[in-house]
């Protein structure tokens, strides 16, 4: 929700999504190219430092949105890191092995991830999610993918908004007021869940086709203004981003 | 042209779990009317409006648009579909995408029109539902009010001849009621077929032309609303009767017999405005 309420309020939310999604690429492609860890940062840096103060983000807000990915990323550079060690010539068969030599690597593999994520973070902070489904669309991208991206989407509030309400009911009569109930409730806001999922496509089947619907579902684009002084400012940025990152050592 | 528009004859649906919801159903829905349709929960409102577009067919009898059977090919679906137009009751579960312009765009979408007047038709549909300023909103952020025109806005888009709604005024509070009533008033004054299910007996009786009862998946009244609704077996069905029809009754009883312009008040404002006349008149004599 905090990445909807930005994408929706920030500064650059009127500009062309196209802009944007180019500028994201470049960051990838840039992030891919860097050839130090160094290098990687700098373009990290710079794409957040653009989000945070271009977009007008709050940078706490920034933080507690990037913190699950940060997490997952340290995790998993702390697992390539480690390895577990099945020689005979340890204590118990097996030891912890912390593959050092590695390091270098795993670092530039990290910072490289960081770059990807602040890229990433670029779009996903400054426009709507169903502005950058109608941009894959512009993009011709497989429908059947979209289709289920924009019904997923729409989908994933009208449930969220479900659980709350059983959720609470549930609450009212004691449900969660020891650890059996807890777990009696759960299951039967699951088995509930499954009920109402089959029941809103029976039901959203049945809009579809008194809207007159055959098949793939098709929406009109938003009609953004493509204007030239957001798309040059892309263009330059974006590319001076991926000549940055591929000219430093 | 002919007088009626829309209806069915002898038509029986039964549901695959058994339940049968239409039972020999027999009506006629007239053109450029407001049709208030009536019943218990159960009574068969929802089934009929299903097979008014095409998407439920029954097993006996027809329905049948002005004199012509339903055509149920792909082609005659889509014609059908872009003539009738159909809001659920629940905005929930009929709202495809989280952009309200681009749901607005879906129904045009599919009938293959250009890019072009698909826009057109978008933004005059919001705008006809007083929705233009919301429309970059995403529609989770909507209240269930604003939901509910954007499903009716959905609809317009395709400019259809006869506007179904289900239970349109569910949910909504007196407020927003209003407003819908308002949208709904234009809509008619363009010559728009309306039919609208409702459980609300005083709505009923204030907006409507034309009444239908149903009873079990048959038909129990049909015809002119203040009639309709002040038939004993169909205030008996719907267990009771508009206040505004009782309110002037018992007032006749007293020697009150109050009029708006020589007709019986059908609304709560009318009935006000009545019974001061009626003073008014008094005074003067």
């Amino acid at each position: 929700m905090l990445t909807e309420q930005s994408a929706y309020t920030n500064r650059w939310r009127q500009i062309s999504p196209v802009a944007k999604g180019f500028v994201s690429i470049c960051g990838m492609v840039a992030a891919f190219a860097a050839g130090s860890p160094r290098t990687a940062l700098l373009v990290a840096l710079i794409l957040s430092l653009a989000t945070v103060l271009g977009a007008n983000i709050p940078p706490v807000r920034y933080l507690r949105v990037a913190a699950p990915a940060l997490f997952f990323l340290l995790a998993s550079g702390l697992s390539l890191l480690a390895s577990l060690d099945f020689s005979y010539n340890s204590t118990f068969g097996l030891s912890l092995h912390l593959a050092e030599s590695e390091l270098p690597r795993i670092f530039q593999v990290c910072c490289r991830s960081l770059a990807c994520l602040t890229a990433l973070l670029f779009l996903a902070l400054t426009t709507p999610l169903t502005d950058i489904i109608s941009l894959m669309r512009r993009c011709k991208l497989p429908e059947t993918l979209l289709d289920l991206m924009t019904l997923s989407y729409r989908t994933l509030f009208v449930l969220s908004e479900a659980v709350h309400e059983t959720v609470t009911a549930q609450s009212a009569r004691l449900g969660y007021a020891s650890l059996t109930l807890s777990l009696r409730s759960l299951g039967g806001l699951v088995a509930n869940l499954a009920v109402q999922v089959w029941q809103r496509s029976q039901a959203l089947h049945l809009a579809a086709l008194a809207r007159g619907n055959d098949g793939a579902l098709r929406f009109l684009e938003p009609d953004y203004p493509d204007s030239p002084r957001a798309i040059s400012c892309a263009v330059i940025s974006g590319v001076l981003l991926v000549v940055l990152a591929v000219y430093l050592p | 042209m002919t007088d009626f528009i829309l209806s069915l004859k002898d038509v029986s649906y039964r549901y695959p779990d058994g339940t049968s919801a239409l039972n020999d159903c027999s009506l006629t829905i007239r053109r450029g009317m407001r049709t208030a349709v009536l019943g218990a929960n159960g009574a068969g409102k929802t089934t009929m409006f299903l097979h008014l577009n095409g998407i439920l067919r029954s097993s006996t009898g027809h329905v049948r648009w002005e004199e012509t059977p339903l055509d149920y090919s792909r082609d005659g679906m889509r014609k059908l579909r872009s003539r009738v137009g159909l809001v659920f009751q629940n905005p929930d579960s009929q709202l495809f995408s989280a952009s309200v312009r681009e749901d607005v765009s879906f129904g045009p979408m599919n009938l293959g029109l250009p890019k072009k007047i698909v826009r057109e038709r978008v933004e005059k549909a919001l705008l006809a539902v007083g929705m233009a300023e919301s429309a970059d909103k995403p529609v989770h952020n909507l209240s269930y009010g604003q939901k509910k025109r954007v499903c009716i806005a959905g609809v317009l888009a395709m400019r259809p001849e006869v506007l179904v709604l289900d239970e349109p005024m569910a949910g909504l509070d007196a407020a927003m009621q209003e407003e819908l009533t308002v949208v709904l008033e234009h809509l008619h004054a363009a010559g728009m077929t309306i039919i609208i299910a409702t459980h609300d007996l005083d709505f009923a009786y204030g907006w409507a032309d034309e009444a239908i009862v149903l009873q079990r998946g048959r038909l129990l009244a049909q015809g002119n609303v203040a009639e309709v609704l002040l038939k004993p077996d169909v205030q008996t069905e719907l267990g009771s009767s508009p206040i505004v029809a009782e309110i002037t009754s018992s007032l006749a009883l007293t020697g009150m017999a109050v009029r708006v312009n020589g007709y019986l008040p059908r609304s709560r404002s009318e009935l006000l405005k009545a019974i001061s006349e009626f003073h008014r008149q008094e005074n003067e004599q």
